[in-house]
Parts: structure tokens; C-alpha cells; sequence
């Protein structure tokens, strides 16, 4: 027995089972009428100059905070992705052994969330603005350092070697040879690192690093949600307009589509896209005018306070084997529920023209909507734990998967959908068969990379949900115990890095031709 | 193939009518007043230079287009309201796609049971991705199309172009359909293959099952009972194939010679 293509991208579907069958076991009875209220507030925001006002400058700050952060990290990670690239050292001193010596190096910063960079940075620098731009620009940078010399690495090399058997220097010979095609994956995957840097701009603000982030969480934890929605519906609009407007330049420019579930041509518009990116530098100058952000006071460290007494043995001491446990199921848990719910949900709706849209709003909010939040929110209702973290981390997950699911599904498989439905299917098994057949593969190889981001975000949940590793790191940065804190990012590294590495593996053999 | 008497559209129910068909394009329409009768049993070859609308009438005809005038009749029925009707409408009508649609990821097996979806509930159609269901009959399906059945459990997009368009034909027959229609399906293939090909067609057609099949070629009329010559959305001639003559396909094509 095999499950044919279509089928396997249900399968992670089945973790609803044990979720659903837990579920009834982890309501506490209580918080009913608040989810109401909750829900009861999407229509009747408030429109109270006040509120507006608050939302609008915390609005700009998050905007201020994501840009900055994702401009630094282009810089950075286009240098460090020159820098670990295994072509241009053997082009340039004949040995890609120094490629291998900073990719290694560069696993450390981008192992570590963003989160986390910033709630150390806050310690060691105290509250500014410059923090939550560098805790966006450090993993950032270091992703985008890894595409960059992913994307070079693969480059096919013959212009280059012919260049070179024509007397070119190497340097202006790699420029012309692997510049021109590397640049449209380039500029596509930056577009989508903005849409990210929104996103994790806003969650920085959720544990008080300034912006509307911050505004969302006090509305919440005060149950003012009317203003919350004011909020939340402006932020959907400025991310839903940040998204369409990224990807009409992504195809006035022809570059690929993310991830390549839809191929399309690629081509490019150089004047203007050069243009674009030279506007791009005063507006960051006025931005980072804006928000006083200062790189100089970045410098003046705070003392750390002393090493307890006993030693590293406190740290030794933590229940390391439970913390790793509850940090793997909730990793599984979340990207099985994000990966298998999205095909569901399309299944459940296909029959009726409106469900595709009503499914793009949810999965619109639970891309915006930072998944601390989801738990606060969960846990009205619902008892702390790993279950109630997977749930949240799933929910925001879902909304960036069923995003790419259904770009794809709508960019292949029309034919053959129309085939099956001419022959007289139903429109929830053309959509199966027709469509998901040649989506499964590419769609479950994202999945497994997701599951890798999903591993990094636990920190995320598992600070509110008091599961995890993430559980014992709030404990550990609110007490100062630097030995734990060292200890734990250690052991998050170590995670990401084997994570990484299956999930590697895992998409090499899904993208695998039969 | 034997010379067939020709049913008359009096006698036997049609299974397709066309009544006065218009589809709007781009500054002249597509379809133009187009009113033809298919009966049972009867095979139709719909001849006409390209851009003629010959696609769209098929369009039309498998219900993948709605008109923007007169009806479309299956078995004598309107289009049904409900969606479970249309369904059920549509599993009668074959249809042989020029690009095949298959489904490369399946195996042989699994796309010709993909032609009994319309019949099949969930649970088949899941099971039908798990393991290998209905053996036999999709045995037999592959035997009638001269094809070997240890293919049933390839991948379809290792098997050869021949091959693909048997499977995408034995498809269309599990479904069984009593129409079947044919965009160009001989297009792209070499002279042999052609010729087996549309003699298979022309063996499934026979009542109450009828064959509506668009041709590029006119020197490929024999065994049909009947052509109808499109140009321009509007119909030149519907007349037996015995009775057409020289001079009238070369009206039908007439200013593709002259063209530029």
C-alpha cells in the first residue's frame, strides 16, 4: 500500500485526530464570553481619533523597524553570501575550504530567532530602537547570506569557465558571468524577506519592543477589544497591500515565483528596478532619522551581571530531556496542522466560488496575527501546554502555507482539473486529482522547510504557552542566569542544525524525480 | 470499416442537438448560429480550416463553455439546474483532449479510474490513490486498446506518446459515456499512428453511443457517417460523407490556399 501523490499531501492531516480527541480535555471551562467579545469586536472596531492615532504611530514605527531591519539584512547577507560561497573562493584563491568555514559560522546567527536576538540585545543594551532592527538584520542577514550562496552555488558555471579560458580576470569574469542570472532569485526572494521582516517586526513590538505590536498586546491583555481590531484591520491592509504590491513588481519584473510552485519566465526591467532600489536609500536615511535610531549607543554595553555561585551546575540541572521532548512534538504538531489543514480547507471549499476568498482572509490574518497572540487568545479557553502552543504556531504557519498552496494550485493543474470536471467529478475530487497530483511534491518539500522555521519559532509560543525551551528561557532571561541562557541557546542551535539538516533531506528526496 | 447506413435524426433520439448556437469573440463571433443534430450510434467528423471554431463548438458541445445563445440539448436535456444533475449530465459526454490530461504523478491504473469519479463516492476515489482498485475491468480497458496490461501499474509519464493517448482513450471508455468527443486528436501524430488510432475511435462509436470528432485532414473521412465543413462559426455543409465532393472541401478551405 502507497499513498499516491494527492493523498500524501493529505496525510499530515491525520494529526487532527489525537488534536481533536485532546481537545475537550484541555478546555477549563471559563472564557467563553471573552472569545466572544473577541470575535464580536472584528465588526465594530473603534474609531476614536485616540485610537487611531495610536495605532497609526505604532503602525509607522513597526513599518520603520521592519525596513530598516530588512534593508541591513540585504547588505549583510548579499556580503556574507558572497563570503560563503563556494564558486568565488575557487575562483579567487583556488579553495572553497574558507565557503565551508563561514557557512558553518553563519548556522549560529540564523539558528537563533529573531526573538531571541532582540530579548538578549534589550539586556545587554537596554530599550532602544536600533535593537529591534539589529535582532531583525542578525538572522536575517545570515538566511539571506545562505540563498545567496545557494543560489550562486548552483548557477551552472560554463560562462564562466569560458571566460576565463579567455584571459578574464576572475573577479570582472564572475561578475559577468554569474551576476546577471543570479539577481532575479535575488531580488524575488528580498521582496519576500520584507514580507517577513513586517511580520516579525510586528511580533518584536509583542514583547516590547516598540511598534504596534506592543499596542496589540496591552489592547488585548486590558480585553479593550474593539481597539484591538482598529488595530489588527489596519494592519491587514498595509500587509495585504505590502504582498499584492511586492508581487506586481516581482511579475513587471519577471522574476520567479517564490519556491517555484508556479515557474514563470524570467526576464527583467533593469533602469527601473535600479531606480527603485536608489529611491530605496533616502527613504531609509529618513526612516532611521525618524526612529532616532543610533548604531553608536548599540555600543555601550551593560555589565553582565555575576555567574551564580554553584556554577554551570544550575544549568546542567534544568529537565533538559523534557524541555527538548515538549519543544520536538510541538515542532511536529504545529507544521503537521499547518501543512495538512491547508489542502483540507481548499478540499472543503471548492465547491463554492466565495470559499477560496473567505479562506484567503483567515489565512491573511493568521499570517499578520503573531502567534503569542493566538495563545493569549487560546488560552481564554484553553489550558496552557504543548497542544494549545502547536495550535497557535500552527495557525500562523497555515496562513503562510495556504498562501503558497493556493498560488500554486491556481498557477498549474487548470487543464486537468477542467478534464476530470468535463467527465463529470465533483469539484472537491477534480481539485484532488487534478490539481494536487503535480502540486504534492514541491508543496510537501516546502513543508519539511517550514518545519525547520516552525522549530525556530517555538521560542515564540513556548514564552507565552509555558511550554518547551522557550518555557525555561523567559525564567532564565527575567532571573539573569547568563549559564542557563548560554546553555539554552546552545541547545537551540544544536536543534536548528539537525532540524535543518533532516529537512534538508526530506526535501531532497521529495524533489527527487521518480 | 464497412459502409454504414446513415440514422436519421427522425428516427433516433439525438444524444447532442445544438440549436442556434452563438459564442461572442473578439470583434466577429466565434460561433455563429450553429444548429446540428448527433444520434446515437452516428460518428460526425467536423471538418474546417483553423480558426473555423471548431474547439469552441467542442467547447460548447462538452459543456466547458456556455453559449451566449441558443441550447445545447443532451439526450433531449437542457443543462440540469442542479449541481449534482450537471454532474451527472457530464459523466455521459466522453471527452478526448488534444493535450491528453493526464495525470503524470498517477499510474495507469489510478487515471483510468479517474474516468469513474462521476460514479465513485470518496471512499473509491481515496482508495483508488491507496491501492490498486478495480483490476480487472481497467485489464480489460487497457486489452481493448490494444495495450498490455502489465502497464497498468507505470507511471503514465514513462510511457510513450502512442501509449498515452490509448490510456487517455481507455480513460474516456471507463466512464462510459454515449458521447465522445474528439478535438483534433489526430494532430502531431505520425501517419500510422493516426490511422490505428482513429480506427480505435471509430470501433467505440456505435449505438446508443455517437462519435463528434474535428479533423484537420480531409483525406481521413472514411468511416464516418457524416461531416459537417465549418468556417467562419457557421456551418458550410452537414451532408453524408458519401455525397461530398472535391470542390466542397476546397470551398470549406478555400481562402487558407489563397492566403498569404
Amino acid at each position: 500500500m502507497r499513498a499516491a501523490p494527492p493523498l500524501l499531501l493529505l496525510l499530515p492531516a491525520l494529526v487532527l485526530v489525537p488534536v481533536l480527541i485532546a481537545l475537550p480535555l484541555l478546555l477549563h471551562g471559563g472564557g467563553w464570553e471573552l472569545l466572544g467579545q473577541f470575535l464580536q469586536g472584528a465588526i465594530s472596531p473603534s474609531l476614536d481619533p485616540l485610537v487611531l492615532n495610536s495605532v497609526i504611530t505604532g503602525l509607522g514605527v513597526t513599518l520603520g523597524m521592519a525596513l530598516l531591519g530588512w534593508a541591513v539584512s540585504l547588505v549583510l547577507g548579499f556580503v556574507l553570501g558572497l563570503a560563503s560561497s563556494r564558486v568565488i573562493w575557487q575562483s579567487l584563491s583556488g579553495t572553497a575550504l574558507p565557503a565551508e568555514l563561514v557557512r558553518r559560522i553563519l548556522a549560529i546567527p540564523r539558528a537563533i530567532h529573531e526573538l531571541i536576538w532582540g530579548l538578549l540585545l534589550l539586556q545587554l543594551v537596554g530599550q532602544q530602537p536600533a535593537v529591534a532592527v539589529l535582532a531583525i538584520a542578525i538572522p536575517y542577514g545570515a538566511l539571506v547570506a545562505r540563498v545567496v550562496s545557494d543560489l550562486l552555488d548552483a548557477l551552472p558555471t560554463r560562462n564562466l569557465e569560458a571566460l576565463r579560458a579567455g584571459g578574464a580576470p576572475a573577479g570582472t569574469a564572475l561578475l559577468t558571468a554569474l551576476g546577471p542570472p543570479l539577481l532575479p532569485g535575488v531580488i524575488s526572494y528580498g521582496g519576500y524577506r520584507l514580507e517577513c521582516a513586517l511580520r516579525s517586526a510586528t511580533l518584536l513590538g509583542v514583547f516590547g519592543l516598540g511598534g504596534l505590536g506592543n499596542e496589540l498586546v496591552l489592547t488585548l491583555q486590558s480585553l479593550q477589544f474593539h481597539e484591538l481590531w482598529t488595530g489588527l484591520w489596519v494592519l491587514l491592509a498595509v500587509m495585504l497591500g505590502l504582498e499584492s504590491g511586492i508581487g506586481a513588481l516581482r511579475r513587471r519584473w519577471g522574476m520567479p515565483a517564490r519556491f517555484g510552485l508556479g515557474a514563470r519566465s524570467v526576464g527583467q526591467q533593469g533602469r527601473e528596478l535600479v531606480l527603485t532600489l536608489l529611491a530605496l536609500v533616502p527613504l531609509l536615511l529618513w526612516v532611521g532619522n525618524a526612529l532616532e535610531v543610533d548604531p553608536r549607543s548599540l555600543l555601550q554595553w551593560q555589565p553582565l551581571p555575576p555567574l551564580a555561585p554553584q556554577g554551570w551546575a544550575s544549568a546542567l540541572a534544568l529537565p533538559w530531556p523534557s524541555m527538548v521532548l515538549q519543544t520536538l512534538v510541538l515542532t511536529l504538531l504545529a507544521a503537521a496542522l499547518a501543512v495538512g489543514v491547508a489542502p483540507l480547507l481548499l478540499l472543503l471549499v471548492a465547491p463554492w466560488p466565495w470559499g477560496r476568498r473567505l479562506l484567503q482572509l483567515i489565512w491573511a490574518f493568521g499570517r499578520l496575527w503573531p502567534p503569542p497572540l493566538t495563545a493569549l487568545l487560546l488560552l481564554f479557553v484553553l489550558k496552557p501546554g504543548v497542544v494549545t502552543a502547536a495550535l497557535a504556531l500552527g495557525f500562523h504557519n497555515l496562513g503562510i502555507l495556504g498562501r503558497l498552496l493556493l498560488e500554486g494550485a491556481e498557477a498549474t493543474g487548470a487543464a486537468t482539473e477542467d478534464a476530470l470536471h468535463c467527465s463529470g467529478s465533483g469539484p472537491r475530487l477534480a481539485l484532488l486529482y487534478g490539481r494536487f497530483s503535480g502540486l504534492a511534491r514541491s508543496y510537501l518539500a516546502y513543508g519539511a522547510y517550514r518545519a525547520d522555521v516552525i522549530l525556530r519559532e517555538t521560542v515564540v509560543v513556548g514564552l507565552v504557552a509555558g511550554t518547551g525551551l522557550g518555557a525555561q528561557l523567559r525564567e532564565s532571561l527575567s532571573s539573569f542566569a547568563w549559564d542557563q541562557l548560554a546553555a539554552l541557546l546552545a541547545m537551540y542551535v544544536v536543534l536548528t542544525l539537525v532540524g535543518e539538516d533532516l529537512s534538508d533531506r526530506a526535501r531532497r528526496r521529495l524533489l527527487r524525480p521518480a | 470499416m464497412g459502409a454504414m447506413q446513415v440514422p436519421s435524426p427522425n428516427t433516433t433520439p439525438p444524444v447532442l442537438a445544438l440549436e442556434a448556437i452563438t459564442v461572442k469573440g473578439r470583434g466577429r463571433p466565434r460561433l455563429d448560429g450553429v444548429t446540428l443534430q448527433i444520434a446515437a450510434g452516428e460518428r460526425v467528423a467536423l471538418l474546417g480550416p483553423s480558426g473555423a471554431g471548431k474547439s469552441t463548438l467542442l467547447a460548447v458541445a462538452n459543456g466547458l463553455l456556455t453559449p451566449s445563445g441558443g441550447q445545447v440539448l443532451w439526450d433531449q436535456q437542457p443543462r440540469a439546474h442542479s449541481a449534482r444533475g450537471r454532474l451527472r449530465q457530464q459523466a455521459r459526454i466522453g471527452t478526448l483532449w488534444q493535450d491528453l490530461r493526464l495525470i503524470d504523478e498517477l499510474t495507469v491504473q489510478q487515471n483510468l479510474n479517474a474516468g469513474c469519479l462521476a460514479r465513485w463516492g470518496w471512499p473509491r476515489a481515496v482508495l483508488n490513490l491507496l491501492l490498486p482498485i478495480d483490476s480487472a475491468a481497467c485489464a480489460e480497458a487497457l486489452q481493448r486498446m490494444d495495450l498490455d496490461p502489465e502497464l497498468l501499474n507505470q507511471s503514465v509519464a514513462a510511457l510513450s506518446g502512442g501509449q498515452r493517448q490509448r490510456v487517455a482513450m481507455a480513460r474516456m471508455l471507463r466512464q462510459e459515456p454515449t458521447l465522445l468527443l474528439a478535438d483534433e486528436p489526430l494532430a502531431n501524430l505520425d501517419p500510422r499512428l493516426a490511422a490505428d488510432l482513429l480506427e480505435l475511435l471509430l470501433e467505440q462509436a456505435g449505438a446508443p453511443r455517437a462519435l463528434l470528432l474535428s479533423l484537420h485532414r480531409p483525406d481521413l473521412l472514411q468511416g464516418f457517417d457524416r461531416a459537417i465543413g465549418l468556417r467562419n462559426g457557421q456551418i458550410q455543409f452537414d451532408q453524408p460523407v458519401s455525397e461530398i465532393g472535391p470542390e466542397q472541401i476546397q470551398r470549406l478551405y478555400g481562402a487558407e490556399a489563397t492566403s498569404p
